[in-house]
């Protein structure tokens, strides 16, 4: 399907996107969650990208409740592991639109990003999947999985939006 | 009960005595190169270690690689059916047969001059083998077995220390407090196939201890966000909980901390869960397959028992020393990298004979609270590394683990019990570091 979209859905496909990027790299956890859908899910997969959510556990694998958890948690002074916060700058790029039926929109993409808090510098990429729902009010995010290269491998804390 | 009370940090051994002193611990323990290389040779390589749960290797060929120390090993089923612990070191010059976490194999080949042996660590094949004599003794060449290795109802252990003594004596008071893990599946069937958190941190592996006094000030924010959503999942039991306020732990005196001896220790809250067991079984059958699950667990072990079983909810929050925790619904293996880097693996179990929706509700509320992205664990491993920065500063290079030695007392078994939020716990555990790290 890629290719037969329009010129201008493909922009504001992008353009969704890098404002999902700038609110994760602001930590504006408030704007951010706004973006998502009512019925939603938020999926980092743990070990392998296709590992089946059912059977095994996830890196993050939350509903909208358990986004609004996060955020809450976030905002407060007492996630020990996000104070100081995070540092972010990311890249979103490589945006493929693979399926466009009118109502969702499938969009692949990769980022890397560079975290820095206190005296350490982590580099962080991986592939993105959304599935956008189309609204009035333009999208929001039905389901995002975020495919990390280094899943399977150990890693520091994931504290901060990715 | 008796009421004779522990013993402080005395006798703790020549070498160990320098750094202990009733009471107080010196931090160089948890900061100093030289005394992690004692610890490698004196604990890692002289007590038994968890590896590996024969679940994770049902079929043969199954394998995992591990790691003993800085030593590595495969946990392999041979064809034969038999499971083998091999060091992952070609015979011929050293190098890695397996280079895979996990996987299925009927032989392992070393990827350097091609030397083959079979999943129960017979050499069967020498590239270019004319270049040794037709008497050359193959099956002296087989992979190096782990000197010892036995297991508990699934749970593998070994050490690479001939004359450690036996794993039963090691495990002691220990070991049926595992029963509570295994012993929440009504089949008895312990399932270590739901994935692993993989995370690492800045400090001393020493830090990932048992400790009952931080939750309430580390893990604020988790424990709040679970109280709001019990009252949301259901309403019901939330309502009945707040006509009849439940205890907290650190008020309750059926939740204890416990010094198991040789180490292991256990924040012993089966005496607190079981007078609550009412409540735990409502929340229970609230869950999605909760009733069928209540059902075979009062089949398979009475009601009796099974009741005390759902309200430990599998959960003995065990530590054995030196490298493994069994705590909700993981196992976790601690990996002690240097004096300043720790990895710490968590597998996710699964139990045998429930349903697929009551075991994903388990995976789904221990990634709610651990891994790296979890709500509670996160805040360990930064509390964890701000002690190893903390502990920089030695002018005065002592800390303090007497907290309630006061009112420690020795139970019926032998076992040393206080408070949950005593440092019982860390006293039983630096007692069996300093026997270790003084033996000769």
């Amino acid at each position: 399907m890629t290719g037969t979209h329009t010129v201008d859905v493909w922009r504001a496909v992008e353009q969704f996107l890098f404002r999902e990027a700038r609110l994760m790299d602001a930590n504006d956890y408030k704007d951010w969650l706004d973006l998502w859908a009512p019925e939603c899910t938020y999926w980092l997969p743990c070990n392998d990208d296709n590992a089946d959510p059912h059977e095994k556990i996830a890196l993050i694998y939350d509903n909208h409740r358990q986004l609004e958890d996060r955020v809450w948690r976030l905002s407060g002074l007492h996630a020990h592991a996000q104070r100081p916060k995070s540092r972010l700058s990311r890249v979103v790029s490589n945006i493929e639109i693979e399926l466009d039926d009118g109502t969702e929109v499938m969009v692949h993409s990769a980022f890397v990003l560079c975290e820095v808090r206190k005296d350490q510098t982590h580099w962080w990429a991986g592939r993105n999947l959304h599935i956008l729902l189309r609204g009035d009010d333009g999208f929001s995010i039905k389901l995002k999985k975020v495919m990390l290269a280094n899943n399977d491998t150990i890693m520091p804390n994931l504290t901060f939006i990715i | 009960m008796l009421q004779r009370r522990g013993e402080p940090l005395t006798d703790v051994g020549d070498w160990a005595s320098q750094f202990i002193r009733g009471d107080s611990v010196n931090s160089e323990i948890y900061t100093s190169p030289a005394i992690f290389e004692r610890e490698m040779q004196k604990i890692f390589y002289g007590t038994w270690q968890y590896v590996a749960h024969e679940s994770e290797i049902p079929k043969a060929g199954d394998f995992v690689t591990r790691r003993i120390g800085r030593q590595p090993i495969v946990v392999v089923r041979g064809d034969d059916g038999a499971y083998r612990l091999l060091m992952n070191r070609c015979r011929h010059r050293g190098a890695l047969i397996c280079e895979l976490d996990h996987g299925n194999q009927s032989h392992f080949r070393c990827f350097y001059h091609g030397w083959t042996f079979e999943n129960t660590g017979k050499l069967v094949h020498i590239p270019k083998d004319d270049a040794y004599p037709a008497d050359f003794d193959r099956d002296a060449f087989g992979l190096t077995p782990v000197p010892r290795v036995d297991s508990y109802r699934g749970f593998i252990f070994a050490s690479v220390n001939p004359d450690v003594a036996s794993l039963r004596e090691h495990l002691g008071l220990a070991a049926s407090k595992l029963d509570y893990m295994i012993d929440a599946s009504p089949t008895g069937e312990l399932i270590l196939d739901g994935g692993t958190h993989k995370t690492s941190f800045r400090g001393n592996w020493k830090f990932v201890g048992m400790d009952g006094y931080h939750p309430p000030v580390v893990h604020q924010t988790a424990f709040e966000i679970f109280r709001r959503n019990a009252a949301l999942e259901n309403p019901e039991v939330d309502a009945k909980a707040a006509q009849a306020p439940r205890k907290t732990m650190n008020d309750s005196p059926l939740a204890v901390s416990r010094d198991l001896g040789h180490g292991h220790a256990m924040l012993d809250v089966v005496p607190h869960r079981i007078s609550e067991q009412e409540h735990h079984l409502e929340a229970t059958r609230y869950m999605p397959g909760g009733q069928e699950y209540v059902a075979a667990m009062f089949a398979a072990y009475g009601p009796q028992r099974g009741a005390e079983l759902i309200a430990v909810g599998g959960d003995p929050h065990l530590g054995l020393f030196p490298n493994v925790q069994m705590i909700n619904q993981h196992v976790r293996i601690v990996v002690p990298v240097a004096a300043d880097r720790t990895d710490v693996y968590l597998y996710a179990a699964r139990l045998g004979g429930v349903s697929d929706e009551f075991n994903e509700i388990r995976l789904r509320k221990h990634e709610e609270f651990y891994g790296p992205a979890g709500f509670g664990q996160p805040d360990d491993t930064e509390i964890f590394e701000r002690n190893a920065e903390g502990l920089q500063a030695i002018v005065n290079p002592w800390i303090d683990i007497s907290r309630g030695r006061n009112r420690e007392y020795v139970d019926d078994d032998g076992s040393i019990v206080g408070k949950i939020s005593d440092e019982v716990t860390q006293r039983g555990q630096t007692r069996e570091w300093a026997r270790l790290m003084s033996t000769p």
